[in-house]
């Protein structure tokens, strides 16, 4: 085990799948054999909230639950108002998956706060972290909604930046989601890889 | 080995404690240890119950039945339950009688400065905390072997963090469920009845008056002194310049940012094991208590005469009530860097889902500028800023008789309106009506009958069709209850018939009478309601007035596109309801 170990946070807002995300993660790095702790900080997630899920593994009994600003190795994130939260989290070396998906504010939608004034995704582009952004409208498919299942497509395209094995990410999906949406989140995560391959080799 | 959640792990606990009942409230972050418990341990009976008192007083009449037996609520519940404890605290205890009790530590999700050891300190009873899962399992198995030992109450006290937390639980996979049943006393009395015996018959040893004696003070004496020696508490003398006394999740926090530091790890959180504690402040230079919520570790420990830091280097409420490992970073470890987050990124206000049925009701009070109350329901997002549907919101159950107080005191001129949610209604609130019938007062009150406990995720109320222990016959009929109760004026309506149900909120207000109006539809989201088509916003005529995001849908955002604002519906989020059309003034929603 080479890997001693990462800090994760997952973020998004209600109704991404962020606790299906990292619950196929948890499997995978279990059957890895590491410790693990996963903490949910959940708000008023069905109702438009943030979530977010502190993923610890490691090769070491994981002590606390919650991740230091400044510990942490990737923020993945399925909302880019939620990465902009997380950005300031990351060691120097950290990594940025995000998607450039947004849910409005309703502090915004409703003129109680200003929006900010620049683009989120310029932002996010400017930090002197290591990025990966992800457009879901760049990547429609007629197979699946990506628009509600950018937790599984960024599954596989974690699996394939961290060159994991494919068969036991897909084997792990296969378990753990119901019958009759197997399919689709396989294609999911496929394109996942697939959008990940392009990425890889272009950087 | 199992991963799970400290919700999961005390469900496990219960069922390896060999407990029989468990029955209580719904309340964030607790809820799940009762759906863990019935989904996964069918041998344990579990109820939710109309309210947290009845919970805990179903729970306190198992355990006099000689069974272990499991309340279950939030701490604002225990609020509602706490002359309950109160008189079970002091007495005898047949089956272990453990509370379960969840504190919103940090309001990750709720409306918590709420710290249940205050309940400890009150009643005179003990109090355990667990750091993660593995000791959420066992300490709940700890409970009630200490509750029929030293013959008391014992609260197990979770929070958001441990509640949602996830890790390695070491089980016994073979273990075989195992009723526990105890038939100590015959008797079982609040303090009242043996406080009044026990100074009347000083010296007395007759057996009719020491069975009603339950010499509790002792009892906790022992226990305090005992705990000097429990393996759950954890005394790791490590360097002499910092000590910390901690429990909870910030036990982990401290061994993360403070490695060299000797520590005192409290399972038992209460009483303190006062030994321990001189020892470890003997031991090191600085002692420091490091505790979630409010300063009660810090005053008990002080009450013993031992000098610590807590709030004065963590000022608590209501700047922090939740400690992060940051936190202790920044005020214990010199030249930590300091991270700033970026600056200006919108908060987000709760809305409602798509659909849902008090959005209608909001809608209609607004628009008519009828004066209301809200409750403690996802109704009561109709308070916030962006909506102001509702100009008084208090606690669960509280809406119509906040509403009567103020119809009595304005001498009826105003109509000052009550909405309650079902679960609100059967909690506390039909005490709220019973109590304006009979003391002849006239106050509208709508009931919102969506068929559960929607804001805890969807639990059954006594209305239910659906439930634990549901059976068609038993189910209660809450018009038919108003009706009971002498209500004069009493309408049912579908929430989408907006004309029939503004009429009937209108007619209701306007009767010189008490009526109920009672709103039926169903929670979209628990019961997962079929959608219609999707509407959309005609851009060419849309005004941007904004007055359909006041609304407050889910679906509806304003975006930002090339330069220009446009508001939109989310199509994926859209049930076709049609409300927002009814606010729109150029006709430009469209379904
Ligand atoms: C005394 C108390 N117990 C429990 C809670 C947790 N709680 C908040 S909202 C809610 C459910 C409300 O259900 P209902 O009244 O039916 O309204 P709905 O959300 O379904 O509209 C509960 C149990 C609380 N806030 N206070
Ligand atoms: S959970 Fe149900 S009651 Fe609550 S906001 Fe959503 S639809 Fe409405
Ligand atoms: S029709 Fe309007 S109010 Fe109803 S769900 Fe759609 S956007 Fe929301």
């Amino acid at each position: 085990m080479q890997d001693t170990g990462k800090n994760i946070i997952i973020a998004g807002v209600g109704g991404q799948g962020i606790l299906l995300f990292s619950n196929l993660l948890s499997k995978f790095y279990m059957k890895l054999g590491y410790e693990l702790k996963i903490s949910d900080v959940i708000g008023l997630g069905q109702r438009g909230g943030g979530v977010e899920s502190h993923f610890r593994y490691s090769n070491k009994p994981v002590l606390s639950p919650f991740i230091k600003a400044g510990d942490v190795d990737y923020v993945i994130s399925f909302e880019q108002t939620e990465t902009l939260r997380f950005l300031h989290c990351l060691k120097d070396d950290g990594i940025i998956f995000t998607s450039t998906f947004e849910l409005s504010s309703t502090s915004v939608n409703t003129g109680l706060q200003k929006a900010m004034p620049e683009s989120k995704t310029e932002i996010i582009k400017r930090s002197e972290n290591k990025k990966f952004i992800i457009d879901p409208d760049e990547h429609k498919s007629p197979d699946f909604n990506i628009s509600k299942m950018m937790n599984v497509v960024m599954l596989g395209y974690y699996a394939e930046f961290r060159a994991y094995s494919h068969d036991d990410m897909i084997q792990i999906v296969r378990e753990n989601v119901p019958e009759k949406f197997v399919e689709g989140n396989i294609k999911a995560y496929k394109m996942g890889t697939m959008i990940a391959v392009g990425e890889l080799v272009a950087k | 080995m199992k991963m799970m959640n400290g919700n999961e792990a005390v469900a496990r606990g219960a069922f390896e404690a060999g407990v029989k009942v468990a029955a209580g409230f719904p309340g964030t972050p607790s809820t799940e240890v009762m759906d863990y418990t019935q989904h996964r341990y069918p041998d344990i009976y579990c109820e939710w119950s109309t309210n947290e008192k009845v919970g805990l007083e179903v729970a306190i009449g198992a355990s006099f039945a000689g069974y272990r037996s499991l309340a279950i609520m939030k701490t604002v519940g225990l609020h509602v339950a706490a002359d309950a404890l109160g008189g079970a605290a002091g007495s005898q205890i047949n089956g272990g009688l453990v509370l379960v009790v969840g504190d919103d530590v940090g309001r990750i999700a709720g409306d918590d400065y709420n710290d249940v050891r205050h309940y400890g300190n009150m009643f005179n009873i003990p109090v355990l905390e667990p750091s993660d899962s593995q000791e959420a399992k066992d300490l709940m198995v700890r409970a009630f072997e200490i509750s029929e030992e030293y013959s008391t109450p014992v609260i197990l006290k979770i929070t958001s963090v441990t509640c949602k937390t996830t890790g390695r639980v070491l089980i016994d996979e073979d273990y075989a469920y195992e009723v526990k049943c105890r038939e100590k006393y015959p008797v079982s009395f609040s303090k009242v009845i043996m406080t009044t015996i026990m100074m009347k018959a000083k010296g007395s040893e007759h057996p009719k008056l020491t069975k009603c004696f339950n010499d509790f003070p002792a009892h906790m004496k022992r226990l305090a002194e005992d705990s000097n020696d429990f393996d759950i508490n954890k005394l790791e003398l490590n360097g002499k310049k910092i000590g910390v006394i901690t429990a909870g999740t910030p036990y982990y926090y401290v061994k993360e940012v403070l490695p060299e530091a000797s520590v005192l790890k409290l399972g038992l959180v209460m009483p303190l094991p006062e030994k321990m504690i001189r020892e470890l402040a003997q031991h090191v230079e600085k002692l420091y208590v490091i505790e979630d919520g409010h300063d009660i570790l810090e005053k008990n420990i002080k009450d013993l005469g031992i000098s610590v830091i807590g709030k004065e280097l963590f000022p608590k409420f209501p700047e922090m009530t939740r400690f992060t490992p940051d936190i202790i970073e920044e005020k214990l470890v010199p030249g930590a860097p300091k991270r700033t987050p970026q600056e200006g990124v919108p908060f987000r206000l709760p809305v409602s889902c798509a659909g849902c049925s008090h959005l209608f009701i909001s809608q209609i009070l607004r628009k008519h500028k009828i004066k209301a109350a809200a409750d403690v329901t996802c109704g009561l997002i109709g308070c916030f800023p962006h909506m102001e549907s509702y100009s008084l919101q208090k606690c669960m159950g509280s809406s119509i008789a906040l509403a009567h107080g103020y119809n009595i005191a304005k001498d009826h001129k105003e109509n000052f309106v009550a909405m309650i949610g079902d679960g609100g209604f059967w909690a506390t609130g039909i005490n709220g009506l019973m109590n304006l019938i009979f003391n002849d007062s006239q106050s509208t009150v709508i009931i919102v009958d969506n068929s559960c406990l929607a804001m805890t995720g969807g639990q059954n109320v006594a209305s239910s069709e659906f439930g634990f222990n549901y059976k068609a016959e038993n189910k209660l009929d809450i018009a038919k209850v108003c009706e009971a109760i002498g209500v004069k004026d009493i309408v049912t309506v579908d929430a989408y018939e907006f004309k029939n149900l503004e009429e009937s909120i209108l007619n209701a207000v306007n009767a010189k009478t008490n009526s109920v109006v009672i709103v039926k539809k169903p929670c979209v989201t628990k019961f997962k309601l079929p959608k219609d088509t999707p509407s959309y916003i005609d851009q060419d005529l849309c005004s941007k007035c904004r007055k359909c995001i006041n609304v407050g849908c889910l679906a509806i955002e304003s975006k930002r596109k090339n330069g220009s604002v446009e508001i939109v519906i989310n199509e994926d989020i859209c049930t076709g309801c049609g409300l927002c059309s009814t606010v729109c003034h150029t006709e430009a929603i469209k379904n």
